[in-house]
Protein backbone atom coordinates (compact mmCIF):
# COMPACT_ATOMS: atom_id res chain seq x y z
CA UNK A 1 0.00 0.00 0.00
CA UNK A 2 3.01 2.26 1.05
CA UNK A 3 4.82 1.44 -2.11
CA UNK A 4 1.32 2.06 -4.62
CA UNK A 5 1.02 5.71 -2.76
CA UNK A 6 4.17 6.63 -4.07
CA UNK A 7 4.51 5.54 -7.43
CA UNK A 8 1.14 7.31 -8.15
CA UNK A 9 2.62 10.57 -6.36
CA UNK A 10 5.48 10.39 -8.56
CA UNK A 11 3.56 9.80 -12.03
CA UNK A 12 2.05 12.89 -10.77
CA UNK A 13 4.96 14.91 -10.57
CA UNK A 14 6.12 13.51 -14.24
CA UNK A 15 2.99 14.89 -15.70
CA UNK A 16 3.43 18.20 -14.56
CA UNK A 17 5.32 20.05 -17.83
CA UNK A 18 8.65 22.37 -16.63
CA UNK A 19 7.57 26.44 -17.51
CA UNK A 20 11.21 27.21 -16.97
CA UNK A 21 12.81 26.65 -20.17
CA UNK A 22 9.65 28.81 -21.81
CA UNK A 23 9.93 31.52 -19.32
CA UNK A 24 13.67 31.83 -19.61
CA UNK A 25 12.98 31.91 -23.54
CA UNK A 26 10.51 34.54 -22.85
CA UNK A 27 12.02 36.95 -20.67
CA UNK A 28 15.06 36.83 -23.51
CA UNK A 29 12.25 37.52 -26.00
CA UNK A 30 11.13 40.67 -23.63
CA UNK A 31 14.63 41.92 -23.02
CA UNK A 32 14.86 41.68 -26.86
CA UNK A 33 12.75 43.83 -27.53
CA UNK A 34 12.87 46.00 -24.53
CA UNK A 35 16.23 46.84 -25.89
CA UNK A 36 15.51 47.10 -29.44
CA UNK A 37 12.55 49.47 -29.51
CA UNK A 38 13.42 53.01 -30.33
CA UNK A 39 9.44 55.12 -30.60
CA UNK A 40 10.18 56.54 -34.15
CA UNK A 41 7.46 58.86 -34.59
CA UNK A 42 6.55 58.16 -38.16
CA UNK A 43 6.36 61.74 -40.73
CA UNK A 44 3.50 60.53 -42.02
CA UNK A 45 4.40 61.30 -45.87
CA UNK A 46 6.98 58.76 -47.68
CA UNK A 47 8.82 61.33 -50.21
CA UNK A 48 10.53 60.51 -53.19
CA UNK A 49 14.33 59.97 -52.00
CA UNK A 50 17.53 61.44 -53.65
CA UNK A 51 20.17 59.01 -54.26
CA UNK A 52 23.52 59.55 -52.91
CA UNK A 53 26.59 57.13 -52.61
CA UNK A 54 27.39 58.27 -49.38
CA UNK A 55 24.62 57.09 -47.76
CA UNK A 56 24.70 55.40 -44.86
CA UNK A 57 22.68 53.65 -42.07
CA UNK A 58 21.73 55.74 -39.64
CA UNK A 59 21.05 54.05 -36.37
CA UNK A 60 19.75 56.41 -33.90
CA UNK A 61 17.86 58.58 -35.98
CA UNK A 62 15.00 58.38 -34.57
CA UNK A 63 13.35 62.01 -35.36
CA UNK A 64 12.11 62.12 -38.30
CA UNK A 65 10.86 65.08 -40.42
CA UNK A 66 9.63 65.12 -44.06
CA UNK A 67 9.75 67.81 -46.16
CA UNK A 68 6.63 67.28 -49.02
CA UNK A 69 8.09 68.73 -52.65
CA UNK A 70 4.99 71.12 -52.36
CA UNK A 71 7.67 72.35 -49.31
CA UNK A 72 5.32 71.61 -46.39
CA UNK A 73 6.96 69.91 -43.46
CA UNK A 74 5.56 66.85 -41.78
CA UNK A 75 6.50 65.69 -38.74
CA UNK A 76 4.60 62.90 -36.37
CA UNK A 77 1.65 62.26 -39.03
CA UNK A 78 0.90 65.65 -39.65
CA UNK A 79 1.68 68.76 -41.22
CA UNK A 80 3.29 71.50 -38.88
CA UNK A 81 4.25 74.88 -39.32
CA UNK A 82 8.37 75.83 -39.85
CA UNK A 83 8.14 77.87 -36.89
CA UNK A 84 7.02 75.25 -35.13
CA UNK A 85 9.43 72.84 -35.94
CA UNK A 86 12.06 74.00 -33.46
CA UNK A 87 9.87 73.49 -30.59
CA UNK A 88 8.84 70.13 -31.83
CA UNK A 89 12.44 69.02 -32.23
CA UNK A 90 13.31 70.05 -28.71
CA UNK A 91 10.52 68.19 -26.85
CA UNK A 92 11.61 64.94 -29.39
CA UNK A 93 14.96 65.75 -27.72
CA UNK A 94 14.11 65.98 -24.40
CA UNK A 95 12.26 62.76 -24.32
CA UNK A 96 15.29 61.08 -25.71
CA UNK A 97 18.27 63.00 -25.85
CA UNK A 98 20.29 60.35 -27.86
CA UNK A 99 18.54 60.62 -30.85
CA UNK A 100 19.49 62.27 -34.37
CA UNK A 101 17.65 64.00 -36.73
CA UNK A 102 16.87 62.70 -39.96
CA UNK A 103 15.16 65.12 -42.76
CA UNK A 104 13.33 63.13 -45.55
CA UNK A 105 13.61 65.63 -48.12
CA UNK A 106 11.79 65.07 -50.99
CA UNK A 107 13.77 65.59 -54.39
CA UNK A 108 11.98 68.19 -56.14
CA UNK A 109 11.69 70.44 -52.59
CA UNK A 110 13.50 73.40 -52.44
CA UNK A 111 16.66 73.69 -50.68
CA UNK A 112 15.65 76.96 -49.07
CA UNK A 113 12.91 75.30 -46.99
CA UNK A 114 15.77 72.58 -46.18
CA UNK A 115 18.17 74.98 -45.11
CA UNK A 116 15.74 76.44 -42.76
CA UNK A 117 14.56 72.95 -41.20
CA UNK A 118 18.57 72.50 -41.03
CA UNK A 119 19.00 75.79 -38.87
CA UNK A 120 15.87 74.77 -37.10
CA UNK A 121 17.18 71.72 -35.61
CA UNK A 122 20.12 73.10 -34.81
CA UNK A 123 18.68 76.13 -32.44
CA UNK A 124 16.90 72.90 -30.73
CA UNK A 125 20.48 71.80 -30.25
CA UNK A 126 20.88 68.91 -31.99
CA UNK A 127 23.76 68.60 -34.03
CA UNK A 128 23.92 64.92 -35.32
CA UNK A 129 21.75 65.59 -38.68
CA UNK A 130 21.68 64.26 -41.64
CA UNK A 131 19.13 64.30 -45.15
CA UNK A 132 17.73 60.19 -45.74
CA UNK A 133 18.41 59.68 -49.06
CA UNK A 134 18.65 55.86 -50.68
CA UNK A 135 22.09 54.69 -51.54
CA UNK A 136 23.34 53.83 -54.95
CA UNK A 137 23.44 50.06 -55.82
CA UNK B 1 4.58 7.97 7.67
CA UNK B 2 2.68 10.84 8.91
CA UNK B 3 5.67 12.72 9.08
CA UNK B 4 7.06 12.03 5.65
CA UNK B 5 3.28 13.22 4.46
CA UNK B 6 3.53 16.80 6.69
CA UNK B 7 7.17 17.60 4.76
CA UNK B 8 4.96 16.90 1.38
CA UNK B 9 2.42 19.34 2.10
CA UNK B 10 4.58 21.79 3.50
CA UNK B 11 6.53 21.40 0.36
CA UNK B 12 3.51 22.19 -2.11
CA UNK B 13 2.27 25.24 -0.06
CA UNK B 14 6.04 26.56 -0.71
CA UNK B 15 6.03 26.91 -4.12
CA UNK B 16 5.26 30.58 -5.45
CA UNK B 17 2.22 30.47 -7.97
CA UNK B 18 4.02 31.87 -11.11
CA UNK B 19 0.98 32.37 -13.00
CA UNK B 20 0.05 35.95 -12.41
CA UNK B 21 3.78 36.69 -13.27
CA UNK B 22 3.43 34.73 -16.32
CA UNK B 23 0.41 36.85 -17.18
CA UNK B 24 2.35 40.15 -16.97
CA UNK B 25 5.91 39.08 -18.72
CA UNK B 26 3.59 38.08 -21.73
CA UNK B 27 1.59 41.40 -21.87
CA UNK B 28 4.36 42.88 -21.96
CA UNK B 29 5.74 40.77 -24.40
CA UNK B 30 2.97 41.67 -26.44
CA UNK B 31 3.42 45.27 -26.39
CA UNK B 32 6.90 45.12 -27.10
CA UNK B 33 6.40 43.50 -30.41
CA UNK B 34 3.84 45.60 -31.43
CA UNK B 35 4.85 48.38 -30.56
CA UNK B 36 8.32 47.71 -32.12
CA UNK B 37 9.30 49.42 -35.48
CA UNK B 38 12.07 48.49 -37.59
CA UNK B 39 12.83 51.94 -39.32
CA UNK B 40 16.22 52.08 -40.87
CA UNK B 41 16.63 55.34 -42.52
CA UNK B 42 19.53 56.15 -44.84
CA UNK B 43 21.08 59.64 -44.80
CA UNK B 44 24.01 61.94 -45.49
CA UNK B 45 25.63 63.34 -42.97
CA UNK B 46 24.93 67.19 -43.43
CA UNK B 47 26.31 70.68 -41.44
CA UNK B 48 25.45 73.81 -41.69
CA UNK B 49 28.46 76.15 -40.94
CA UNK B 50 28.35 78.40 -38.08
CA UNK B 51 28.26 82.41 -38.69
CA UNK B 52 31.11 83.14 -36.54
CA UNK B 53 33.85 85.84 -38.81
CA UNK B 54 36.33 82.46 -38.23
CA UNK B 55 34.67 80.64 -40.25
CA UNK B 56 33.91 83.89 -42.98
CA UNK B 57 37.09 84.31 -43.33
CA UNK B 58 37.91 80.36 -43.79
CA UNK B 59 35.40 80.95 -47.06
CA UNK B 60 38.06 82.41 -48.94
CA UNK B 61 40.16 79.47 -49.33
CA UNK B 62 37.32 77.14 -49.75
CA UNK B 63 36.01 75.22 -52.91
CA UNK B 64 32.68 76.84 -53.70
CA UNK B 65 30.50 74.32 -55.21
CA UNK B 66 27.18 76.91 -56.43
CA UNK B 67 23.84 76.22 -56.97
CA UNK B 68 21.67 78.69 -58.84
CA UNK B 69 17.91 79.11 -59.18
CA UNK B 70 18.11 77.23 -62.48
CA UNK B 71 19.46 74.18 -61.17
CA UNK B 72 23.12 74.52 -62.58
CA UNK B 73 26.59 73.37 -60.44
CA UNK B 74 28.98 75.58 -60.65
CA UNK B 75 32.33 75.12 -59.66
CA UNK B 76 34.68 78.12 -58.89
CA UNK B 77 33.18 79.67 -62.14
CA UNK B 78 32.25 77.25 -64.47
CA UNK B 79 29.42 75.11 -65.02
CA UNK B 80 29.50 71.74 -64.84
CA UNK B 81 27.31 68.67 -65.05
CA UNK B 82 26.17 66.76 -62.61
CA UNK B 83 28.10 63.62 -63.24
CA UNK B 84 31.37 66.05 -63.78
CA UNK B 85 31.06 67.67 -60.26
CA UNK B 86 33.13 64.67 -58.31
CA UNK B 87 36.04 65.00 -60.99
CA UNK B 88 35.95 68.79 -60.65
CA UNK B 89 36.05 68.97 -56.83
CA UNK B 90 38.85 65.71 -57.09
CA UNK B 91 40.85 68.12 -59.24
CA UNK B 92 40.33 70.92 -56.83
CA UNK B 93 41.01 69.14 -54.08
CA UNK B 94 44.56 67.84 -55.53
CA UNK B 95 45.88 71.76 -55.59
CA UNK B 96 44.56 72.88 -52.56
CA UNK B 97 44.30 69.15 -50.32
CA UNK B 98 42.99 70.90 -46.92
CA UNK B 99 40.08 73.09 -48.09
CA UNK B 100 36.62 72.54 -46.86
CA UNK B 101 34.13 72.46 -49.87
CA UNK B 102 31.07 74.65 -49.42
CA UNK B 103 28.08 73.99 -51.12
CA UNK B 104 25.92 77.30 -51.57
CA UNK B 105 22.53 76.34 -53.33
CA UNK B 106 20.23 78.70 -54.11
CA UNK B 107 16.55 78.85 -51.76
CA UNK B 108 14.89 77.37 -55.23
CA UNK B 109 16.87 75.28 -56.16
CA UNK B 110 15.91 71.25 -55.65
CA UNK B 111 16.75 70.18 -52.61
CA UNK B 112 17.58 66.51 -54.30
CA UNK B 113 20.21 68.16 -56.67
CA UNK B 114 21.86 69.75 -53.36
CA UNK B 115 22.09 66.37 -51.65
CA UNK B 116 23.59 65.05 -54.77
CA UNK B 117 26.01 67.50 -55.05
CA UNK B 118 27.10 67.36 -51.16
CA UNK B 119 27.09 63.12 -51.80
CA UNK B 120 29.49 63.82 -54.82
CA UNK B 121 31.99 66.16 -52.78
CA UNK B 122 31.54 63.59 -50.29
CA UNK B 123 32.71 60.90 -52.74
CA UNK B 124 35.72 62.93 -53.76
CA UNK B 125 37.26 63.00 -50.58
CA UNK B 126 35.88 66.18 -49.08
CA UNK B 127 36.63 65.62 -45.06
CA UNK B 128 34.17 68.64 -44.65
CA UNK B 129 31.35 69.32 -46.55
CA UNK B 130 28.70 71.95 -45.47
CA UNK B 131 25.72 73.50 -47.33
CA UNK B 132 25.26 77.39 -47.02
CA UNK B 133 22.55 79.76 -48.34
CA UNK B 134 23.41 82.69 -50.39
CA UNK B 135 23.54 85.95 -48.67
CA UNK B 136 20.47 87.74 -48.92
CA UNK B 137 19.98 90.02 -51.45
CA UNK B 138 18.44 93.43 -50.02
Amino acid sequence: MNMGLRHRRGAEEDEEISLTPMLDIVFIMLIFFIVTTSFVKEPGIDPMRPQADTAELKQRGNILIALSMADSVWMNKQSVKMTDVEQMVESAVAENPESSVVIIADERASTGVLIDIMDSVRRAGVVNLSVAATPAQ
Amino acid sequence: MIERRRRKRTDDEMAINITPLLDIVFILLIFFIVTTSFIKEFGVQMSRPSNSPVQEQKRTEAIVVRIDEADVVWVGDRPVEIDAVRANIESALAVKPEAPVVVVADRVAAAGLTVRVVDQARVAGADKVSLAAPEQRE
